[in-house]
């Protein structure tokens, strides 16, 4: 019956954790879909390595026998199979590298102008999201904080230790430039459909850039320990088509800039 | 709703691409309504986009009042419904806090009459600051204000853009924190 609720009967948020996960959340940016695609790749790669070596060792077991191996050889060199062992093991961690550096390259790079930015402020234990490219003065308009939902406050379908207050909302198809810092002790910004995870130092910003590529609700955690509620300061991104993202922000700028 | 969107004609890749600094996508709160004027508008104000930029508001809000009380009533009251529903729903989903206050606007037309509109702009990438470490962009686009300040007087329209870009980049409490410094005469910086 568990078994079968396995199975069957999870509800399974294809941007979160699920119960007995394996693989990866579903990509939602270019970067995690490049992540999945270099680790499927090394994947071939490792299990043809895999059973190779298995094969070699597991025959060696076998054939090491008093019955059937009485006298057993007693090779103690062999200069080609040497030369063999150590030459290709170590070409192929090189050629796991290329796609590798390149793909970590790119995601650094930040190829157009980003269209927003937005500033992901850890605290200890709670974020702050500054949206300030409306600014037309140092006063901060757009700035929200966002908590945890206790777990007695949960709504039927919430996910536990997932869910905040106050989410991210970002425009799907758009670049977007991240800059994660925190107010105190160092935090981390991670989601991983978006394939982020920034770490965020005290007095230092960093930047990431992405661009989402489905509407959609993402959950990440805090990957940093960050203190005694570490584990209860999740990050919940939220991508809406871009004129939904507009027209939202300008509903909350009204409150601070408008009626003048 | 969505098709009648300018952009969506446009090819995967075109939609992705964003132009350049000058022309970002123009985002206002109903674009089946707001679109015939905002061509017009675009064109005329591309060159101008960064002073623009601190009047959109009310230009857009003064433009969505005469849209609404030049179509014809039945139509805005239908689009606009759809439209606030949809507003409503996001806004109780995504911020319950707020909720309260959203949802009692967007039950009628006011929202439509004074959202401004919102134009996707910000900060440009640097190539002097590549790295994901973007402390010191912060930095200079802050200092770089200030000397602007300084050597054109206050109010100056090309120092503005410095303005939003530090905006943009630094955490308000850092800029707080500088804005204290330079009124004590502390500020670290080349000023």
């Amino acid at each position: 019956m568990i078994v079968l609720e396995w199975l069957f009967l999870t509800i399974a948020p294809c941007d979160a954790a699920e119960p007995w996960q394996l693989g990866s959340q579903d990509a939602a940016t270019p970067m995690m879909q490049g992540i999945m695609d270099l680790h499927h790749d090394i994947f071939f790669f490792l299990i043809l390595i895999l059973v190779f070596v298995s094969r070699i060792l597991v025959r060696a077991l076998w054939h090491f026998h008093y019955k059937k191996n009485p006298i057993p050889q007693r090779i103690v060199h062999g200069t080609t199979i040497e030369i063999l062992r150590t030459i290709f093991p170590s070409i192929i961690p090189m050629f796991i590298a290329i796609p590798s550096f390149a793909l970590l390259y790119s995601m650094d790079e930040v190829v157009v102008d980003p269209a927003i930015t937005i500033k992901a402020i850890g605290h200890q234990w709670y974020r702050t999201y500054e949206y300030s490219d409306y600014n037309s003065s140092d006063e901060q308009s757009l700035t929200f904080d966002s908590y945890t939902i206790p777990e007695d406050d949960l709504e039927l379908g919430q996910s536990r230790l997932l869910e905040v207050d106050n989410r991210v909302v970002v425009p799907a198809k758009t670049h977007l430039r991240i800059i994660v810092t925190p107010a105190d002790v160092p935090h981390s910004w991670a989601v991983p459909s978006s394939g982020v995870k920034c770490d965020a130092v005290p007095g230092r910003l960093n930047q990431i850039s992405i661009s989402v590529q489905r509407e959609g609700v993402y959950y990440g955690q805090c990957s940093e320990i960050c203190g005694t509620n570490h584990a209860f300061t999740p990050i919940v991104v939220e991508a809406v088509p871009r004129k939904d993202y507009g027209s939202r922000v300008s509903n909350q700028l009204i409150p601070q800039t408008g009626e003048a | 709703m969505a098709e009648a969107q300018g952009d969506k004609t446009l090819t995967l890749s075109e939609q992705y691409h964003l132009k350049g600094n000058e022309e970002k996508a123009n985002v206002g709160i109903k674009p089946e309504e707001v679109k015939e004027v905002q061509n017009p508008e675009n064109a005329a104000s591309k060159e101008v986009v960064a002073d623009k930029a601190e009047e959109t508001p009310a230009a857009a809000a003064a433009v969505a009042s005469e849209e609404s009380s030049g179509s014809t009533p039945t139509a805005v009251g239908e689009e606009s419904t759809e439209d606030n529903t949809g507003a409503a729903e996001n806004s109780t989903e995504a911020a319950p806090e707020e909720s309260s206050e959203n949802t009692e606007n967007s039950g009628e037309q006011e929202v439509e009459e004074e959202t401004p509109e919102v134009k996707l702009e910000t900060a440009p990438a640097d190539f002097r600051f590549p790295t994901t470490n973007q402390t010191r962009h912060c930095f200079t686009r802050y200092v770089e204000y200030h000397r602007c300040v300084a050597a054109k007087g206050e109010g100056a329209p090309e120092c503005e853009k410095f303005a939003k870009y530090y905006r943009s980049l630094c955490p308000g409490e850092w800029v707080e924190r500088w804005n204290e410094q330079r009124e004590n005469g502390t500020f670290p910086g080349p000023l």
